[in-house]
């Protein structure tokens, strides 16, 4: 047993157990959220119908796609059909490989992390274009082409946005990153003087287009190209591309989580006496006011079933309220929830420009693109190269 | 300079997500869960017909008097009665409603003159066959049955 468990490729082996056997229930709650979150914006109630205000909608859903017809076009290339949804699944899952859950918890961390998610990313692209083109429908073809050009757009102005913050980080090695934050006292995304905020941003529209969501979801224009890419997919295989989209969704926001807004790290990290408020006080406050939620949600319910899910999750919630409660515990699980606490953040503010922000045009999606993003990306890094040099010159004079 | 300034720290950009946020309130959502609650329709709604009995001997009101059918501009309502030899009255054997062919106009309701015909403000009146939408006087007299929806 002893040696089992010293063996270092045990541990990377059940954490990525744990992230393939558990993200689709993840996505799944994704976009949970986001069709609540988009039906209050909508003024509207969501679902409610399955489980306590429709908690257990997701287990719906997937159990429906699972039903589902598996029908291929019979104009299909049949292999590449196959394989699209599997290469963008893959490469989507594959990238959280490198992904800084917490200091503890993750898979391995590779000196060239960020690179090796960046590449991951790019390969999964080709996936949306072979799905597209395989399905011998204009519309698929259309809005594979579509999200080909809007890659190798927006993809410019997000690797000069990383390479910024790369630059004031020092390393590659996404655990690397968080610890040159930690050692430096501050998020990248404020370093600088707040000059760094700029590629933040950046990265963030960026990062919205890459991943084709609104505004920038041309590829999936429902008004134009029905589906887009996946118009002629049912069934499983568009529940995998459904999978790889919101693990994409959930790895860029990893990626500006940890490069700009300090992954595991809570804020302040090197102020001590906030330590208690941010890894104690904070975490209790959200799940206790989560939990207190579902005791509501307890009460105002009719049907006991519903009653009763509503219970085990105000339950669970309390638990958490205990579990960081404990200092051994807390320590372990801190920067997991510091971690997935910013993700949520990031991935509720995709959902909120969603429903916010009207789709934009062909043309303007590229003007916004190569005229604004790019040269505005190119400018903040020369701008923080030069704000971090001049800062080493008045450092050494005595400054 | 304004507009400047308001295009580069897009302001309008955040009035509209300041929108978005401000709606989020779970008590602006006016959505009816519709077979859960039911909406309260208007108190001079015209919806499924009734033909009313007595609250406490449960005899119909209705005197077969025929003047419900004579108003009906679609004819649509049959009344069959008998006369009872020993009262020397009129009494109702059956009573008709085709609510298929029904328009609501309530003028069968203005004709009857004891108040035993009316159109109530039930409105789910869906039948899986044309011929239940005939609705004979059982039917007319406990009104539609909706299922009650408990969660």
């Amino acid at each position: 047993m002893e040696e089992i468990l010293s063996n270092p490729y045990v541990f990377p082996l059940i954490v990525t157990t744990l992230i393939v056997a558990l993200f689709p229930l993840v996505a799944g709650y994704i976009v949970l959220l986001e069709r609540k979150v988009l039906a209050d914006m909508q003024v509207r109630l969501g679902p409610m119908r399955v489980g306590p205000y429709g908690f257990l909608q997701p287990l719906a859903d997937a159990f429906k796609l699972l039903l589902k017809e598996d029908i291929i076009p019979a104009g299909a290339d049949k292999w590449i059909f196959w394989f699209a949804p599997v290469l963008s699944t893959f490469t989507a899952l594959t990238a959280f490989a490198v992904i800084p859950l917490s200091d503890k918890f993750f898979v391995a961390d590779v000196n060239i992390g960020i690179l090796f998610i960046l590449a991951m990313s790019s390969v999964g692209v080709l996936g949306l274009i072979l799905g597209g083109w395989s399905s011998n429908s204009k519309y698929s073809l259309l809005g594979s082409l579509r999200s080909a050009a809007q890659m190798v757009s927006y993809e410019v102005p997000l690797g000069f946005s990383l390479v910024t913050g790369l630059m004031v980080a020092g390393t590659l090695s996404m655990q690397g990153i968080v610890r040159s934050q930690l050692d430096q006292g501050v998020w990248v995304a404020f370093a600088n003087g707040g000059l760094m905020l700029v590629p933040a941003v950046l990265f963030m529209i960026s990062a919205i287009a890459e991943t084709n969501r609104a505004p920038f979801d041309l590829p999936e224009a429902e008004s134009e190209i029905v589906a887009g890419f996946h118009t002629e997919y049912s069934g499983f295989r568009f529940a995998l591309f459904f999978l790889a989209e919101y693990a994409s969704i959930f790895v860029i926001s990893s990626i500006g989580v940890t490069v700009f807004w300090g992954g595991w790290l809570r804020p302040f990290p090197n102020v001590e006496s906030l330590g208690v408020v941010f890894n104690y006080a904070f975490p209790m406050l959200v799940f206790s006011i989560l939990g207190l939620m579902c005791l509501r949600g307890v009460i105002k319910l009719m049907l006991i079933e519903q009653k009763a899910v509503m219970a085990v999750v105000g339950g669970a919630m309390f638990l958490f309220v205990l579990l960081f409660a404990i200092p051994a515990m807390n320590e372990l699980i801190i920067g997991l929830f510091w971690f997935l606490f910013k993700v949520f953040v990031i991935v509720y503010s995709f959902i909120w420009f969603r429903g916010t922000f009207p789709r934009f045009r062909y043309d303007q999606l590229m003007r916004v693109g190569w005229t604004y993003l790019i040269p505005i990306s190119i400018g903040a890094l020369i701008v923080n190269a030069f704000a971090m040099v001049s800062g080493e010159i008045l450092e050494v004079f005595g400054y | 300079m304004k507009e400047f300034l308001k295009a580069v720290f897009w302001v309008d950009l955040a009035k509209g997500l300041w929108v978005t946020l401000r709606n989020q309130n779970p008590a602006y959502v006016c959505t009816e869960e519709y077979p859960r609650e039911r909406p309260a329709v208007a108190e001079r709604y015209r919806g499924a017909p009734r033909l009313n009995v007595h609250p406490e001997t449960e005899q119909t009101l209705c005197i077969a008097c025929n003047l419900c059918a004579l108003a009906c501009p679609e004819q649509l309502i049959v009344v069959g009665s008998q006369r009872n030899e020993e009262t020397r009255r009129k009494e109702l054997t059956h009573f008709t409603y085709d609510t298929s062919r029904c328009m609501f106009c309530g003028l069968c309701e203005d004709a009857c003159p004891v108040d035993a015909l009316e159109l109530t403000q039930d409105f789910e009146m869906a039948s899986f066959t044309r011929e239940g939408a005939i609705w004979d006087r059982q039917m007319l007299e406990e009104g539609p049955l909706p299922t009650e929806y408990k969660f």
